[in-house]
């Protein structure tokens, strides 16, 4: 899931176009090379380099089946006799598609960042809920993990920091146990929320100086999650257009007019 | 402390059974010393350390809620 093909004059770029697209950093995806770029003769027959880039939690097991698709499929028993011992409370099972039963996946994530919560010390109650815009990773998280409790500050860290190492360890370990395709969103008293609205009135309102200078801003650099949140925003303007610039921890989402709207 | 690191080490790790988290006092500091299985070094440093990283980062808010300092080794 949650793959995008991107393209760039260089691969690098193409890869840093993708990861934008995905709001995700570089270890948190598979990247496939589909075209080399090729420089053509006096600027006939060349081509951008293009690459897929897909989401993922881990690097390097891709080949290693989910747990939760090696379960044999629940056989119910019609002798009920035999085995009343073992299982009194019987557990509805979801089937998938294919008539595969599927583990709450979501659950599983929570309690793992619950017990994560409880082995730093901190208090706190895990709660999930569907992801709703950009800054929930709507269209690539499964779900959003949102942790309610007192002075959490310390959890969210400078900039977000601490969130964004906890959100990258539980995927990592939720991915170790459930397989690819399993990302969630972790929130800590609304920040994320918070921080989403800030980044989309910050858009627009540079949009707007943009609009009236006619001249391009750049904005702080940012992570990749709050790239996307400005360019989201921004999309369907038709006065402005975005793109990001700078490598790595100082790459930036610039703002300048769209030259067709300038036309007009 | 330990415990932390412990835990999530073993969700990373091919070899969980293998896994080694030891703890050592000194003077109001804690080093938490982490060994794993020859190969399974890769999945608790990560590409430029940024699992190791993350991992100091969650150790870190650890030792504050416990009034400590707590540094992160990784190997042997």
């Amino acid at each position: 899931m949650a793959g995008v093909e991107a393209s760039g004059k260089t691969v690098e770029e193409a890869i840093e176009n993708a990861l934008d697209e995905l709001g995700a950093e570089r270890d948190e995806v598979e990247i496939e090379v589909l075209e080399e770029p090729k420089k053509g003769r006096l600027g006939i027959g060349g081509h951008d380099a293009r690459v897929k880039v897909r989401l993922i939690g881990d690097e390097d097991d891709d080949d290693e089946p989910a747990p939760g698709n090696r379960a044999d499929p629940v056989v119910h028993d019609d002798d009920d006799d035999d085995d009343q011992d073992e299982e009194d409370v019987e557990r509805e099972v979801k089937l998938d598609d294919d008539g595969n039963p599927i583990e709450d996946e979501a659950e599983v994530a929570a309690q793992m960042l619950d017990q994560l919560l409880v082995l730093m010390g901190i208090e706190g109650d895990v709660s999930i809920r569907d992801a709703e815009t950009p800054g929930d990773g709507l269209g690539m998280a499964k779900a959003v993990l949102e942790v309610e409790g007192d002075d959490l500050g310390v959890l969210i860290g400078r900039r977000g920091e601490t969130l964004g190492s906890l959100q990258y360890l539980l995927n990592l370990m939720v991915t170790r146990k459930l397989g690819d395709g399993n990302y969630f969103t972790v929130d800590i008293e609304g920040y994320r929320r918070r921080r989403e609205q800030q980044l989309s009135t910050l858009a627009t309102r540079t949009a707007e100086t943009v609009k009236r200078t006619k001249r391009p801003t750049t904005l702080e650099p940012m992570p990749p999650n709050e790239r996307r949140i400005i360019h989201l925003t921004l999309s369907e303007d038709r006065y402005v257009e975005t793109d990001s610039v700078g490598e790595g921890e100082e790459r930036r989402v610039s703002i300048s007019p769209k030259r067709s709207a300038m036309r007009e | 402390m330990q415990e932390l690191i412990e835990y999530i080490a073993k969700n990373l790790v091919d070899a969980p059974d293998d896994v080694k988290v030891t703890e050592d006092k000194q003077r109001g500091r804690t080093v938490i010393h982490l060994e794993v299985g020859a190969d399974d070094y890769g999945r608790v440093i990560g590409r430029n350390g940024r699992i190791a990283q993350s991992m100091r980062a969650l150790l870190k808010v650890s030792a504050v809620r416990h009034r400590e300092y707590a540094s992160l080794e990784i190997g042997e």
